[in-house]
């Protein structure tokens, strides 16, 4: 990995190294995480054997070297708000649509979708049956949703269970199985209260806890929730309350992931085994923390936007103990 | 005759001014109770406290280009959703302190006085 003079990043055959190993299993977290960093956008990092190995992605989202063979590969879209109209981007629809194009452009099809919610932006009827006729035209076999505060207005989140929830418990929280993967969706958007972050609630950590009492601790773990569950900023609520009930429940497996939205910008952590990632929005962006009066809509020039937008990418490759999670921008 | 005359003149007067009614704390009201209006904007509300004479009704606007609620700590009053430009108005009969939040965003906090 290299840069050459004028600032561009080329690919000088694939690095190998293994940085930190605390737990002695292989696994290499933070050399992961510097390799994203380096790669950003548009690259992609992947263990082989333990050891870390970075690949380009060429522009229309394929490998520009050796493919790793993955086993399982989704994607995560987050924060539609579908509805929204005003300064930041008046035409939502068209950058989801740019989202469903760019997955559909990629040269094997994902196995299925995930939205860490903010479907809607006003939990209105019409808006969620946008959001689904556009779902229509991904090529992904099936989609899988948890609701972001914005579907659960006026109506305790009657109509998004409805929609999207019709098998699950309590506000919409389930479990499922992928490939050995075990995912979660979470619901931490119910029920908030004065002056607090997220919250998941008694009810639902309970159900957690039972959930993963009977799995092995080298079952791959993949919990996707709306707000963050790790303090990404209080002060803008980016946080959940009781999250580290439910992280301690998590803590006998070797490798978990946590996906979450409502930020509007990647951002990822690392702590033991978890790894914790946010998603772009395809909606619009919102500032990083603490660097505007509120954490609102962020206006860019309109040929900026599609840049700060975007989808991320999942490889799971069998018998490895971290997930390759990529952010690509819609441009 | 003058005499009477001073005195209807009096009385017109003074029914006058009791028809003009003034609140103790020196707000003009007319007939109908007094609004007084709170901005929601950047994710806040603004006045954050107010203190008001009971019988006053209390309305808020979203000027913020996301929505936003009002809801009483203790869920005695709750608007829905609100969208940019809509607005929620509350009528407290009662003294009394009443915290609230917008339940969206709960970090955003606002309190009514009511004397």
């Amino acid at each position: 990995m290299s840069e050459s003079d004028t600032g561009e990043r080329s690919l000088v055959g694939a690095k190998e190294e293994i940085i930190h190993d605390h737990n002695h299993d292989g696994i290499d977290r933070r050399g992961f995480l510097k390799c994203m960093a380096w790669a950003g956008a548009g690259a992609f990092c992947v263990m082989h054997g333990g050891v870390l190995h970075s690949y380009a992605l060429n522009g229309l989202g394929g490998f520009g070297g050796h493919k790793p063979k993955g086993e399982l590969s989704f994607v995560q879209i987050s924060d539609s708000h579908m509805g929204f109209n005003k300064a930041a981007n008046p035409d939502v629809s068209a950058t989801l649509q740019a989202a469903i194009d760019k997955i559909n452009a990629q040269p094997e099809t994902p196995a299925f979708l995930l939205h860490t919610g903010d479907i809607s932006h006003l939990s209105k009827p019409s808006e969620f049956d946008t959001v689904d006729q556009m779902l229509k035209s991904a090529k992904v076999k099936e989609t899988f949703f948890v609701p972001g505060e914005h579907d659960v207005l006026n109506d305790e989140g009657k109509q998004y269970r409805e929609r999207y929830a019709k098998d699950t418990q309590g506000a919409g929280w389930y479990s499922f199985d992928k490939n050995g993967v075990h995912f979660i969706g979470l619901v931490n958007v119910m029920n908030l209260k004065a002056g607090g972050l997220g919250s998941l609630g008694s009810e639902q950590l309970e159900w957690l806890e039972k959930d993963v009492k009977r799995l092995s601790k080298s079952t791959p773990i993949v919990v996707f929730a709306h707000i963050p569950l790790w303090s990404v900023y209080p002060d803008w609520g980016w946080g959940t309350d009781d999250s580290a009930q439910a992280l301690g429940y998590l803590k006998k497996f070797g490798s978990v992931s946590v996906l979450n939205g409502h930020i509007h910008q990647t951002m990822q952590k690392v702590e033991g085994n978890v790894t914790f990632h946010t998603a772009m929005s395809t909606a619009f962006p919102q500032p990083k923390p603490g660097t505007a009066p509120s954490p609102g809509p962020m206006k860019v020039p309109a040929e900026q936007l599609r840049a700060v937008l975007g989808i991320t990418d999942v490889n799971y490759v069998q018998g490895k103990h971290t997930l390759a999670v990529t952010d690509e921008t819609l441009s | 005759m003058k005499r009477n005359l001073h005195i209807v003149l009096a009385i017109l007067f003074a029914l006058q001014i009791a028809g003009q009614a003034q609140n103790k704390s020196g707000v003009t009201q007319d007939a109908k109770a007094a609004s007084v209006e709170v901005k929601i904007d950047n994710f806040s509300f603004t006045p954050a406290t107010i203190t008001v004479p009971a019988g006053t009704t209390v309305r808020w606007t979203n000027r913020d280009d996301i929505p936003h609620t009002v809801v009483s700590d203790d869920q005695k009053f709750e608007s829905k959703a609100l969208d940019t430009d809509d607005q929620y108005s509350y009528t407290f009969t009662k003294p009394g302190t009443y915290p609230y939040f917008c339940s969206i965003h709960p970090k955003m906090t606002g309190k009514v006085v009511v004397q």
